[in-house]
């Protein structure tokens, strides 16, 4: 029953982590030697989408505070300070992730909404 | 985990563009200070950034900080003008290393860098009120 919002609230937290990390791009915009970094989001998901719970009793990946991810450092050309920050690509990056967020969110509540009047006609 | 260490990391870029701004308005408002506390005419700052992992250490977060803000070692412009008080027995004046135009490109550089962290702080803060908006489904 609740399958969805396991997922869906894997693809919040993502986005969640995955703000923070180029909210921290774009802080050390100008820092000399900082790597840029970036979450492998789709593999997380991916991982996530390929287990299968056969039992009750199984471990669900979706659960727990381990939703890290990987972060991995972006291997762009660097700039003369050797720093490798692109603006441009975090602020779009940014705008896409805060997009996928508010998807994640707006499915939930659908979802919650759903549940409600379920429960409203019982 | 630290949900609002995102924050932190915004507004840790803020002061430190801030300070950088600071530095930039004393170059440029002692571009014409011949002579200074230490002695010799005034010479050029600038700050250098470095990053500063969060406390909480996790998710990738990274802070900026100014470690430290260096002196600009570059020689001082000679300017000819005997009737200077700071001139010396040949006339000239040791003027400060602060050029203009390259304080002015600097500046721009911070205030940039600086919008971009309040856009990026306005984004998170956009995405928290959307998820504490779930509540009153």
């Amino acid at each position: 029953m609740s399958d969805g919002m396991n997922v869906l609230e894997r693809v919040v937290r993502q986005a969640n982590i995955r703000n923070g990390v180029l909210s921290s791009n774009i802080a050390n915009v100008d820092t000399p030697n900082y790597q840029a970094k970036d979450v492998k989001f789709s593999q997380v998901l991916g991982n996530e989408m390929s287990m299968t719970i056969t039992d009750a009793r199984h471990i669900r990946t979706g659960s727990g505070d381990n939703a890290s991810g990987e972060i991995q450092e972006e291997n762009t050309k660097p700039w003369a300070d050797k720093n490798n920050v692109e603006m441009d690509q975090e602020v779009a990056k940014m705008t896409e992730n805060a997009m996928l967020f508010e998807a994640g969110i707006t499915l939930l509540k659908k979802k919650i909404q759903m549940f409600k009047n379920a429960l409203k006609t019982a | 985990m630290d949900s609002f260490g995102v924050f932190t990391v915004s507004a840790s870029a803020l002061a430190a563009q801030r300070q950088r701004m600071n530095v930039i308005a004393s170059n440029m408002a002692n571009a014409h200070s011949t002579s200074s506390a230490e002695g010799g005419p005034y010479r050029r700052q600038d700050v250098v950034f470095t990053t500063d992992p969060m406390a909480s250490g996790q998710d990738g977060l990274t802070g900026v900080k100014v470690s430290s803000i260096v002196k600009d070692d570059s020689p001082f412009k000679m300017q000819y003008d005997p009737s200077h008080p700071d001139a010396d027995k040949d006339g000239f004046v040791a003027m400060p290393n602060v050029n203009i135009i390259e304080e002015m490109v600097n500046m721009m550089m911070a205030s940039r860098a600086y919008e971009a962290s309040v856009s990026a702080f306005n984004m998170s803060k956009a995405m928290f009120t959307k998820t504490l908006e779930l509540g009153s489904v």
